[in-house]
């Protein structure tokens, strides 16, 4: 049973999932809001339907969906720019924005960074569950402007990606303004001239740029998440084009995220997050105790997934804060324990309606939720995220997470040789 | 004339495997329907009434309901099972 706004996504998720006769119910969007009288009456038409549909569904048996794991269809076209960039965008191949073409010859050039194979699979990528090969990845790498030695990382996030903890599947299909935020850590980072520092999550680094851009065309097109069709973002948010930075690991008085979670310092990973956008927190403080404390403060918001579900949220600490920090003898720990007692809300400042949500899917964590629960922003305080980056200035910023439906997730960058 | 270039789809082709199509029902007399209720707004309002007016209007023997702790998680694989084994047809939510 679907609403109307999302019969698209229904039939084309049956499609990917090898059923594409699934019978679908359809009612009227936004079907949440109906008053309890209209859901009783839409309900008196829906049974007539499924009736009518699951005793009409096709012959048992007959296998329908042929997948073809075909190593790389290739299309002819003009040699130029022009040509190449209309055939991409008719047939939403792109983020919108201009690509080089996967030429046999760029592809190829690239796969020689890894020690992969070709079509070796590295994951399966949600909704359209597309098998993400060594090939397929390096395609778009190259649309995405990706210099060859750069697919070792893309190759690691998409196994990032696809890890079920991950949730891609939640990420890719949600109305929330959900993008994928790409970490990288370790000595790749540098070799690769990423940026960690000034304007890092902005404009100008070939690599964030690069990098960000590719894993989402990974994700568009081989898990066939097109806007309108399967992705349903009711806004999307600009990260959805690049979300990708590395840890400052250089000014950072902490140990590096990667290292936080179980890797060795002079191992590179990457670690991506279901994230929201981010939120500026100015403070000139040098007080370590009034920074914990307006961070904490900026967390708690009524329509917040994180307090609704429980989430993952994270704080980039620029290095002047973090040193601020440090300096007052708070380790990482200590800081997320006191954001994580700080920043609980008052289960009452959310809608009534939003309540009952977080009543159902916060139940086995905290039991009956009463409007004067307070609501702590996870489920403990190791699941708030740290990490360090950006340049000079006051500036550290809050990512709201896509809550616990995605978990954030780390793998190793392995290179060729 | 400008030459003519090859270039890779970046695409994949739908679907992980290949799997059978639905069955037909014979009728709803007598069978059993799961519910997989998805927690967006009013659809467990949409699985009581549903339920029952299978029941009394189409001769449904019995119907088993399951919610979801939150929209963008996946049904656990224990209740998935379950609603495999014991029911003739389930019947779920997408969107708003």
């Amino acid at each position: 049973m679907c609403s109307t706004e999302f019969a698209t996504l229904g039939r084309a998720q049956a499609r990917a999932l090898g059923c594409a006769d699934l019978p679908i119910t359809v009612v009227p969007h936004p079907f949440g809001l109906n008053a309890r009288a209209k859901v009783r009456a839409l309900a008196e038409i829906c049974v007539q339907d499924i009736e009518k549909l699951v005793c009409a569904a096709a012959e048992s048996g007959v296998a329908h969906t042929v997948v073809s794991e075909h190593t790389g269809l290739t299309v002819q076209v003009d040699d130029s720019a022009e040509a190449v960039n209309l055939l991409f965008c008719e047939r939403q191949w792109t983020d919108g924005l201009p690509i080089v073409p996967p030429t046999a010859e760029r592809v190829d050039r690239m796969m020689k960074f890894t020690p992969r194979a070709p079509d070796d699979v590295v994951g399966i990528v949600a909704p359209g569950f597309g098998a993400a090969t060594v090939r397929r990845i390096a395609i778009n790498a190259v649309m995405a402007g990706c210099h060859p030695e750069y697919l070792p990382v893309l190759i690691a996030a998409v196994e990032a990606v696809t890890a079920p903890e991950f949730n891609l599947q939640a990420i890719q299909v949600t109305t929330n303004p959900a993008a994928v935020w790409l970490i990288v850590n370790g000595p790749v980072a540098r070799r690769l001239g990423m940026n960690a520092g000034v304007n890092c999550l902005g404009q100008g680094n070939w690599a964030n740029a690069t990098l960000g851009r590719a894993l989402r065309l990974v994700m568009q097109n081989i898990g066939r998440a097109f806007p309108g069709e399967m992705d349903r973002a009711t806004q999307g948010h600009p990260g959805k084009y690049m979300f990708c930075c590395a840890e400052n690991e250089a000014d950072s008085p902490w140990e590096p995220l990667h290292v936080e979670r179980g890797f060795r310092a002079e191992q590179s990973a990457v670690t991506v997050v279901g994230a929201e956008g981010a939120i500026n927190m100015n403070t000139h403080s040098k007080s370590a105790e009034e920074i914990v404390r307006v961070v904490a403060e900026t967390m708690p918001r009524p329509p917040s997934n994180d307090y609704t579900l429980g989430g993952d949220p994270w704080v980039v600490f620029c290095p002047e804060h973090a040193q601020i920090l440090r300096a007052a003898g708070l380790s990482k720990v200590d800081v997320k324990r006191q954001l994580w007692e700080q920043s609980k809300m008052v289960a009452g400042r959310m809608a009534a309606v939003d309540l009952q949500r977080t009543r159902i899917a916060r139940l086995a964590e905290l039991g009956a939720v009463m409007p004067d629960t307070m609501l702590p922003i996870s489920p403990s305080p190791d699941r708030i995220g740290i990490l360090v980056a950006g340049g000079p200035g006051t500036h550290s910023i809050y990512i709201p997470s896509f809550a616990d439906t995605s978990r954030a997730t780390t793998r190793e960058v392995i290179w060729a040789g | 004339m400008s030459a003519i270039i090859h270039v890779f789809e970046p695409t994949a082709p739908y679907g992980r495997k290949e799997m059978a199509a639905c069955r037909a029902l014979d009728g709803l007399r007598g069978k059993v329907v799961g519910f997989i209720d998805n927690a967006k707004p009013n659809f467990n309002h949409m699985v009581d009434d549903l339920a029952e007016l299978l029941v009394s209007r189409y001769g449904v023997k019995k119907t088993v309901k399951c919610t979801k702790r939150s929209p963008g998680i996946p049904a656990p694989e224990d209740i998935l099972a379950d609603v495999a084994r014991q029911c003739d047809l389930v019947i779920t939510g997408s969107g708003d």
